[in-house]
């Protein structure tokens, strides 16, 4: 039974990921237009200055006097620059392939569906490593990386998206005029399929996001000089225990970005589930 | 003579004010077979679902009294009700679904309630459910305490419900709907098992049903709801030999009778149970009656013929 | 039954053989081959094209994608060159701290999850279910590796609480071994916790909403009955499944924690061999960790058909 509560908290979902998530793409946005500091100029005179000791650096300054608050804008560049061109590599490519085992069928289809199983049974950043040890370390090996992580996902769901429709009556009697393949495709099926994939492009940079991050936290990923959250945290690592703010920003950068994108996510699913019901 | 079930004026209400069940007044007594019929939504599954505690939480009910077996469910605790419930009161539910758990076995659920309230060990528990699930017409009751419920049919089921609800001996059983979903020959076996509970232990029955002809044979006094009132109350065979109500007439004129002739219409009632969102004047029902009058939409009053014979009309038809 | 079990395993051979071969197609791909890799870029014609002879590395792909299934199924996985030693030793070696690690941590995040999902669902829409939907928010979104470095900071150098780094082998005493895991494993069950936390309540209030619960209110069984025998049984069946799948996530998932941590696991083997491209160790080492995973979502598969009756009979009737 639908209650008053369960929707206020749902919608909260909704607005609470959207401000997020704007709010990182303002922040990339603004890497274009205005840092307090470039990302890497070094000011070692004012090395390890505190978050509020100087007016001119708020977030502080790491290592080398990089002003922590412009690495942090700019790195919202290739946290959302690389997730965001990852995933849409790997959704096209997703959902053709799944598009094309649904409606070829046949032993291709079943060819394509157990590689999307393998694909899927490589656990977690596993097979993003080893792409990255493929492609090599840096952007493009991330790219790569993550854009194959992201293939499964979408190959599945359209897959058991095309074959559940199949049964449906608009489709038998767009097929009984004898609607070509393509068209039916268009026409047909990606109005069908378009809202579930946007729901699930949105989950997925979140994801994205993590691997992402988790890669150049690695030392695998975006690679240095270039400012990334991850590979801040990375660089971090060696100082941390003397000075912990350098940890806090980066990480809160990213858990707020994952989460604004994962609410967003949840949020335009229930919008969804709520619009067919 | 005892009542057991003595309600006077149960409201039933959503959090959004639609009243569900309004001024309803339900009695019993001692070793009566109670019948309840109406259409669907019309509140007799929400009144008996009161009885046994069951309500859900986002319905609120009051009460003038509400007295089921000694135990005033205005003041009463909450575990004092639930504790009357499991101790006293056996519940039948409709077979449609499930109500016994898929993955437990029929012997570890049938006997949980009577090892809390008897202080049964479980073995003399089982043993009692090996007899009643006998006598409720099961051949092989060990192999059927075995099984898991998915394993059997829709009439052994049903007779496990049944069984079940026997396990504490209770004062009072609640079958809402019993027979729902059965066949006709097994509806008649189902049924006829509750005549002889009521027999051989002096149990009473509150039987909920929306088919009137079943209701017919087996009842004692029957309660005619519509839209969450009582429309008419009478004992069974004055009911069907004098109804007074114009509802209750075109229920009784419903019922299929069996010699229907071949290209004869089958009766319907016109129209549908109103929508309860806002407070109805009068009659609740007048706008399906054929009867209706103008003072209809204004006021409605019940009236009394005998010593039991209550309905709500303006007019005695 | 059997039927079901075959299935299952057919389908976990198929998809391990797809693995395989992704797995020896990617690395197949790194550009310059294992022999220049080992060698060096200054090594001479002639050396490289004896050490290619010698690791069969001039026969076509095919063969040597043959020869190395079938060293596979022999447990035998290789030579890593950077440490010269067989992959299967190194695994050996290092596997203890990550199983440690995996199932301490899948155990606390079932735990977890278990009992908040379960009270989030009984009292739905009270402070405890929204407790549970920050935890689950937060524990889906915030990186294992800050958590990692927030929790050393505070309980490792503030407080003391856990060593920071390193592993105590369980041999040298139960507890050093505990204490030495306790923070890896919390980190890493904090990322796990949100999906599981998520699964056991939607399935919990599916189960709540069940007829077969209105029947045990009806008996007037203890709430605790009611919830543990009753609705907790048919709520369990999807989280174990859950499980089953997030513990391959979980093994991934510890490359990041032991590398914040500086545990001698499999995880940080997999980064120097991705670091230093040693294609045999990095072969032999996805390979094992992939075949574990589906092994384990296997054994979980076969196990909910055992605790699902409805399963085990139907297969029986086949």
């Amino acid at each position: 039974m639908p209650n008053i509560s369960f929707r206020v908290k749902k919608k909260y979902h909704l607005y609470g990921g959207a401000s997020l998530t704007f709010l990182v793409v303002l922040l990339c946005l603004l890497s274009y237009v205005y840092m307090p500091h470039g990302p890497n100029d070094m000011n070692l005179a004012l090395r390890f200055t505190s978050p509020g000791e100087n007016p001119g650096y708020i977030l502080g300054t790491d290592y080398f006097g990089r002003d922590i608050f412009s690495r942090i804008i700019y790195g919202s560049r290739s946290v959302l620059l690389v997730c965001c061109l990852a995933v849409a590599l790997g959704s096209v490519a997703g959902t053709l392939l799944g598009a094309a085992a649904a409606i070829v069928k046949g032993p291709l289809s079943a060819v394509i569906m157990r590689s999307i199983d393998g694909l899927m049974a490589f656990p977690g950043i596993l097979l993003a490593m080893m792409m990255v040890a493929a492609v090599g370390k840096g952007q493009q090996g991330a790219i790569v990386a993550i854009a194959i992580f992201m293939v499964p996902p979408f190959a599945r769901l359209v897959y058991s998206l095309i074959l559940d429709s199949e049964n449906s009556l608009f489709i038998k009697a767009a097929k009984s005029y004898g609607v070509t393949r393509s068209r039916l495709l268009r026409k047909h099926y990606l109005p069908l399929l378009l809202p579930r994939l946007i729901t699930q492009f949105t989950a997925c940079i979140g994801a994205a996001i993590m691997i992402e991050t988790s890669l150049s936290f690695l030392g695998l990923g975006v690679q240095p000089p270039h400012a990334s959250w991850g590979l801040m945290l990375n660089e971090a690592r060696q100082h941390f225990l003397q000075y912990p703010y350098l940890a806090v920003v980066p990480g809160l950068a990213i858990a707020l970005a994952v989460l604004g994108f994962n609410l967003l996510g949840d949020g335009l699913n229930d919008l969804l589930m709520r619009r067919r019901s | 003579m005892d009542k057991l079930i003595d309600i006077r004026n149960l409201t039933i209400k959503t959090p959004g004010g639609r009243v569900l069940v309004n001024r309803v007044d339900l009695d019993m007594e001692k070793g009566e077979i109670l019948g309840v019929v109406g259409e669907s939504g019309c509140g007799k599954t929400l009144t008996a679902k009161t009885i046994i505690n069951l309500l859900p939480e986002n319905l609120s009910w009051e009460a003038d009294k509400f007295e089921v077996l000694g135990v005033d469910y205005l003041t009463a605790a909450a575990r004092v009700k639930k504790a009357l419930v499991g101790d006293r009161i056996g519940y039948v539910p409709q077979n449609t679904g499930f109500y016994l758990h898929p993955m437990i076995k029929i012997r570890d659920q049938i006997a949980d309630g009577h090892i809390l309230y008897k202080k049964r060990t479980p073995e003399q528990a089982l043993d009692k459910a090996t007899r009643l699930v006998s006598a409720v017409g099961i051949r092989d009751a060990p192999r059927l305490l075995n099984s898991y419920p998915w394993q059997l049919s829709g009439g052994m089921r049903q007779r496990v419900n049944i069984a079940m609800a026997l396990m504490n001996n209770p004062a009072l059983i609640v079958a809402d709907e019993p027979t729902t979903a059965l066949d006709s020959t097994v509806q008649k076996q189902v049924v006829d098992l509750f005549r002889q509970v009521n027999n051989d232990y002096n149990t009473s029955v509150l039987m909920i049903s929306h088919d009137l002809g079943l209701v017919k044979y087996y009842c004692e006094r029957i309660l005619v709801l519509y839209a969450g009132q009582v429309m008419e109350e009478a004992g069974a065979e004055e009911l069907f030999e004098h109804p007074r109500h114009p509802y209750t007439k075109m229920l009784i004129k419903v019922i299929p009778s069996l010699n229907i002739k071949k290209g004869e219409k089958l009766h319907e009632i016109p129209g549908h149970v109103p929508d309860l969102h806002q407070a109805i004047a009068g009659c609740v029902f007048k706008d399906r009656c054929s009867y209706r009058q103008e003072v209809c939409g204004r006021e409605v009053r019940d009236q009394t013929i005998g010593s039991n014979h209550i309905f709500r009309c303006n007019f005695d038809l | 039954m059997l039927n079901y079990i075959y299935k299952r395993t057919s389908h976990a051979l198929q998809v391990l053989f797809v693995v395989s071969i992704i797995t020896f197609a990617v690395l197949l791909w790194i550009p310059g081959d294992a022999a220049q890799l080992m060698l060096g870029a200054d090594a001479t014609p002639e050396r490289l094209e004896a050490l290619r002879t010698a690791l069969g590395l001039d026969r076509p792909w095919y063969l040597q994608y043959w020869e190395w299934l079938k060293g596979f199924v022999h447990l035998d996985l290789g030579q890593s060159y950077l440490f010269g030693q067989n992959v299967s030793t190194l695994i050996a070696q290092r596997l203890p701290v990550t199983l440690s690690i995996a199932v301490f941590s899948m155990l606390l995040a079932a735990v977890v999850a278990l009992i908040l999902g379960s009270l989030a669902a009984i009292k739905k829409n009270t402070a405890i279910d929204y407790f549970s939907t920050i935890v689950m928010q937060i524990g889906s979104s915030v990186p294992s590796f800050w958590i990692g470095m927030i929790f050393i900071v505070y309980f490792g150098i503030r407080w003391q609480w856990f060593p920071v780094a390193g592993y105590v082998p369980p041999q040298e005493g139960l507890l050093p071994y505990l204490n030495s895991i306790a923070l890896p494993s919390i980190v890493l069950a904090i990322g796990e916790v949100g999906m599981l936390l998520r699964t056991v309540r939607t399935s919990m209030l599916d189960a709540i909403n069940q007829e077969f619960m209105d029947m045990a209110r009806v008996k007037g069984l203890s709430s605790f009955s009611i919830y543990f025998k009753y609705a907790l049984r048919s709520a369990m069946i999807a989280p174990l499944n859950v499980m089953g799948l997030q513990f391959a996530k979980l093994i991934g998932g510890t490359v990041v924690v032991e590398s914040v941590f500086a545990l001698p696991g499999i995880g940080r083997l997999i980064l120097v061999a991705v670091e230093q491209r040693d294609v045999f160790l990095l072969q032999g080492l996805v390979m094992f960790v992939t075949t574990l995973v589906i092994l384990i979502a296997l054994l979980v598969d076969i196990a909910v058909m055992f605790i699902n009756p409805r399963i085990r009979v139907e297969m029986q009737g086949e």
